[in-house]
């Protein structure tokens, strides 16, 4: 009865870790974002909400296997909220609406290609998610045109540099032969 | 997979010296009966609220999140344990945030929109109307009420609990859940390797120099280790555990009920239909 | 010729690793019976863990090695069962305590494996119970592991591997990372283990004087990873010595002691195993020989004993100052989070020494050697180091006047190279090109790392990024050298390196400061000691001069090692 699991135990855990490190990053936004609201800086809160895309983009450019994105993305959001209970169904929302997103876009190429093509399309749809969503919660309706464009352009260009940092800490860590299978 | 050089001595005296520092594991329990909120199943918590939540997203007027503001503190007041951290939290940092948010909201909107109310304040020709403080004070009510009522399940639930629940009523795998568990454990180790590899990165003089771009130089140095780090001891966990028959059958003897009984389930129908009331006395969807 | 069937057989195993060239272990054949205690001896890389890790199965279903051979425990092929069925029959505990522990309570934790195995909520119960009552924990149940000591954590992996009923148990150097007094409890475990007979362990160990005791029989790997002997652990230890020895693997510290005393044309026969069976060979003839002390090497520390620094001129970049302590602390108080740690300290180190700081855990070790290099900056005035406040210095300054080496190495390592990690220290400060170039060179073929230039310093083997960390130290030249614990969880052979690094250093004049709990190294290697207990200095002195007072030591809370105790009650201590 040698049942190979999907997900090894070795997997799980390297994707606790990844987790966990980005879920304490995430805790920290969530803290971020409430005064950032209030602040003059408003617009950038989509800078802060693309943070969220890390724990998926770390986890898939190091172990390049199907549902690792999904995975992490859980592991953080239950870090952050041990953390900022607050936010608790914010990070597990945007914990399964980003993973799925990844998810899906590399089910799209069967798992197999792995370019950065792929990560920034990935993010790009994150973006717009993003736009979507946050110009409902932040009632952007009221605001001037101008602040709306700002708005919900960083909140795509958001997810998108953050995307290029996790790619760019997976690629060292890959160098560093972390996690070489 | 010699484990070459490892932290337990290190960590040992962190967690002598944390005082009162995370334990992700110290169970909540109430002091009082009335604090009724910690022996209910964390599913409850989240099912029953998380409908309001998401509309809450969705309202614009005062009232409704007005509401489930006095209706989440009410509930707080009562059932849950007041320390001091919570206490400061509840009557000073939410309130004092929704304030700021108000506040910060209101010099954004569009004076188009809302030029027909008082003007409150006038510093040259900027005009700050009455109508954007009530637009303001509606998106920090909304906010501040989405975070009440987290707060309420938040506050009284364990994080190992709510892992319990989703495996044992959610029938997540509890593969997935145990990591989950065994990822709390890894919270206190990282926060020590971190001052340790800033005290070793900062001796090396790597990156001294202020400003934000020189921290964030220094910020950047310190995630390769740490990441490098945690991953190999992620995977010796991961050998320890499959050594002790983790996964070998598709479900484990549980120790730690959290059931799902019928207190929980008057718990979620009340606040539904509380929640569902709220939205009709207030409707807050009519058109202008 | 036994009645019983074997717990477990291996046959023809070989054993190569994904990025290995060769096997190791290589074609080895042995079985384990109810009741053995079988001791795996070998050179450090021949394959001693790899091997282990094929008896459950984690090789080749978890970990990525060819396996060639089989294995057999409880009568299933592990190629063909996952380690989670495995674990019935062959327990495992490993090195580092902490990476065993996966939940928030001592009694959740023993009961992680039972649940698994999907056993019923009462035995459940009750194997947890045993176990935790074997190991002495029963009444810590409802604690957080993490407030245990290591020691303690290290007998809760025990407690584990004996909830999961398998009997074989499985230890991969379980006292690797622990002080004397852990060490001590976790034999008292095992000891009461193996005293009920219905169990087996294999144990792979380096600190063979607490083993000795109950080990039944001996399994000897080479360097191949080949097995030369296998047999009754003190027949083989007495027969082959001295190929032991030549084939670099530990002995019992006393039996080293003899094979020393032997030189001196001492018979002491049979070759004893134990300090007490030294003691009686010593009682037996009436020695006093030169040397016995010394396990690891040749080195004799305190025989040129402290030297002025050579050519100072060479070791910093400052002149020539007076002679006196390069070190000096003077009410020296740190504290952390409003709590004093450190009550006042006065300290002077004189040039060339190798100091050793000791202390039980939480003494205050490791915040003294980091205020006094700077590491935690001290309160200023307090502390001079070669002519400089570390109070005030600027890591730059520091640098160049004191290197700290840190427990784990990663921690430091800041480049991608190993060459810009070398180089790092001389480019902060400006160092010309050309001279960066041959200073880097030279440290590299100081240190046996020309071929690993070019590398991820992440990439190298343990030995070597414990080089590369003392070498970044050394770069700038320094002339004192700190090192926090440079030998925790490293093998015998490994720390053996190290020192006879420390040693070389030392006869070119650096100063070093080491903290370890290894009081047998400290013996050994160190020209001083500094006693710390509580957060102040309960004795400082010349090594030789503290090892004859045993009171000292068991007043701070430390115990001598035996053997150290066996020779100073043969009057063996004044030879330093
Ligand atoms: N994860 C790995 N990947 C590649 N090679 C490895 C790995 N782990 C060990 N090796 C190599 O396999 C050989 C055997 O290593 P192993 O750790 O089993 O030795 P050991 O006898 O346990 O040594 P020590 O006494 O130092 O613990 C060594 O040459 C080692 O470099
Ligand atoms: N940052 C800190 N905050 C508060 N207390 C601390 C801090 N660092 C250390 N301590 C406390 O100071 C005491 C001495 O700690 P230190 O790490 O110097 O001991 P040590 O002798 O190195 O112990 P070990 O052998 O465990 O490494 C301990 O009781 C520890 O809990
Ligand atoms: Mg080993
Ligand atoms: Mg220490």
């Amino acid at each position: 009865m040698a049942r190979t699991p999907v997900l090894s135990t070795r997997v799980l855990l390297i994707c606790a870790a990844i987790g966990v490190a980005t879920g304490i990053l995430a805790g920290i936004a969530g803290w971020v974002t409430p005064v950032l609201l209030a602040s003059p800086l408003l617009f950038l809160y989509g800078l802060v909400l693309g943070s969220h895309v890390l724990p998926g983009i770390i986890a898939q450019e190091v172990l390049r296997l199907p549902l690792v994105a999904l995975i992490t993305h859980v592991f953080a959001a239950l870090i952050a909220t041990a953390f900022n209970p607050a936010w608790a169904l914010r990070f597990i929302g945007t914990a399964l609406l980003f993973g799925l997103i990844q998810e899906g876009v590399a089910a799209l190429t069967r798992y197999r290609s792995w370019g950065p093509w792929r990560f920034f399309l990935s993010a790009a749809v994150i973006g717009v998610v993003v736009a979507v969503v946050v110009f409902f919660a932040a009632h952007l309706a009221v605001m001037p045109v101008w602040a709306q464009i700002l708005y919900l352009a960083i909140s795509v260009l958001g997810p998108i540099a953050w995307t290029a940092v996790g790619l760019a800490i997976g690629t060292a860590l890959r160098k560093a032969g972390v996690a070489r299978r | 997979m010699s484990a070459e050089v490892t932290g337990s001595s290190t960590r040992s005296a962190a967690t002598a010296a944390g005082g009162r520092a995370f334990d992700p594991y110290a169970r909540m329990t109430a002091t009082s009966p009335r604090q009724f909120l910690y022996a209910l199943n964390p599913l409850a918590k989240v099912a029953g609220f998380a409908p309001a939540m998401v509309l809450l997203v969705f309202v614009r007027d005062l009232a409704t999140p007005a509401a489930f503001l006095v209706l989440a503190y009410g509930l707080l007041l009562v059932g849950a344990r007041l320390t001091r951290r919570v206490l400061a939290l509840l009557l000073l940092g939410l309130p004092a945030g929704m304030l700021l948010i108000t506040v910060g909201f209101s010099l954004w909107v569009d004076a188009g929109l809302v030029d027909g109310s008082t003007p409150v304040v006038r510093i040259g020709d900027w005009t700050l109307y009455s109508g954007a403080l009530v637009i303001g004070s509606a998106t920090a009510l909304r906010l501040g009420s989405i975070m009440a009522l987290a707060l309420i399940g938040g506050l009284t639930t364990s994080g190992p609990d709510l892992v319990r629940a989703s495996v044992q009523q959610l029938r997540v795998p509890y593969r997935v859940g145990y990591t989950a568990l065994a990822a709390f454990r890894f919270v206190p180790r990282f926060g020590h390797e971190l001052a340790v590899i800033r005290a070793a990165h900062r001796v090396r003089g790597y990156h001294g120099g202020r400003g934000p771009f020189a921290r964030i130089a220094r910020g950047w140095g310190y995630i390769v280790p740490l990441l490098a780090g945690a991953i190999r001891h992620a995977e010796r966990v991961a050998l320890a555990m499959d050594s002790r028959a983790f996964g070998a059958h598709p479900t484990r003897t549980e120790r730690h009920l959290v059931p799902f009984r019928v207190r929980d389930m008057v718990f979620t129908l009340t606040t539904l239909l509380a929640s569902a009331a709220i939205f009709v006395a207030f409707f807050p969807w009519q058109l202008p | 010729m036994r009645p019983s069937a074997p717990l477990l057989s291996v046959r023809e195993l070989s054993l190569t690793h994904a990025d290995a060239a060769h096997p190791s272990p290589r074609d080895v054949t042995f079985d384990i019976h109810p009741g053995e205690v079988v001791l795996l001896l070998g050179p450090s890389g021949s394959g001693k863990s790899t091997l282990t890790l094929a008896l459950n199965g984690l090789i080749p279903h978890a970990l990525p090695a060819t396996m060639v051979g089989t294995v057999t425990a409880g009568g299933i092929d592990t190629a063909a069962a996952q380690p989670a069925t495995l674990s019935t029959h062959v327990a495992m505990v490993f090195q580092d305590p902490d990476a065993q522990i996966v939940t928030g309570t001592v009694y959740d934790e023993v009961a992680f494996g039972p649940e698994n195995l999907l056993l019923p909520l009462d035995v459940v119960q009750g194997r947890v119970e045993a176990a935790l009552r074997r190991v002495g924990l029963w009444d810590r149940r409802d604690e957080n592991p993490d407030h245990l000591s290591g020691g303690g954590r290290q007998r809760l992996a025990i407690a584990c591997a004996l909830a999961m009923g398998s009997p074989l148990i499985v230890l991969d150097e379980p006292t690797a990372n622990l002080d004397p007094q852990g060490i001590d409890d976790v034999y008292a475990a095992l000891a009461d283990v193996v005293a009920a007979g219905d169990r087996a362990i294999l144990l792979v160990e380096h600190n063979l004087d607490a083993a000795m005791d109950f080990v039944t029989r001996t399994l000897v790997l080479d360097r191949d990873g080949t097995v030369v002997f296998d047999g009754p652990a003190a027949e083989i230890m007495r027969g082959h010595a001295a190929e032991l020895v030549a084939m670099g693997v530990w002995l019992p510290a006393a039996t080293l002691a003899a094979l020393r005393l032997r030189e001196h044309g001492h018979s002491l026969e049979p070759l004893p195993l134990t300090p007490e069976q030294l003691a009686e060979g010593l009682e037996r003839e009436d020695v006093s020989p030169r040397s016995a002390r010394s396990t690891t090497g040749e080195h004799d520390p305190s025989s040129s004993g402290p030297q002025p620094p050579s050519s100072s001129a060479e070791h910093s970049d400052e002149t020539k100052r007076p002679a006196g302590p390069i070190i000096r602390a003077r009410g020296l108080t740190v504290r952390r989070r409003r709590t004093e740690i450190l009550h006042g300290i006065d300290l002077d180190l004189e040039p060339g020494s190798l100091t050793a700081i000791v202390g039980t855990n939480g003494a205050g070790k490791t915040t003294l050697i980091q205020a006094l290099a700077g590491v935690v900056p001290p309160p200023r005035g307090q502390v001079l180091v070669d002519g400089i406040d570390p109070g005030i210095a600027s890591p730059r300054d520091l640098a160049a006047r004191i290197g700290f080496v840190f427990q784990n190495p990663e921690h430091q390592f800041i480049a991608h190279t190993v060459f810009d990690e070398l180089a790092h220290g001389l480019r902060l400060r400006h160092v010309p090109d050309a001279e960066i170039n041959a200073r880097v060179e030279e440290m590299l073929a100081r240190f046996g790392l020309e071929h690993k230039a070019d590398v991820h310093p992440f990439l190298l083997s343990g030995g070597e990024k414990r080089r590369l960390s003392v070498g970044t130290a050394l770069i700038t030249r320094p002339r004192v050298l700190a090192l926090d614990e440079p030998t925790f969880g490293q093998d015998r052979a490994r720390a053996a390196e190290l020192l006879d690094l420390l040693q070389n250093l030392r006869a070119e004049g650096t100063t070093i400061v080491i903290v370890t709990h290894d009081l047998q190294l400290v013996a050994e290697h160190s020209t001083h000691v500094v006693l710390l207990a509580d957060g102040r200095v309960r004795a400082a002195g010349p090594t030789a001069s503290l090892f004859r007072d045993q009171q000292l030591f068991a007043d701070a809370g430390l115990r001598m090692p035996a053997l150290q105790r066996v020779l100073a009650s043969a009057g063996l201590e004044a030879m330093r």
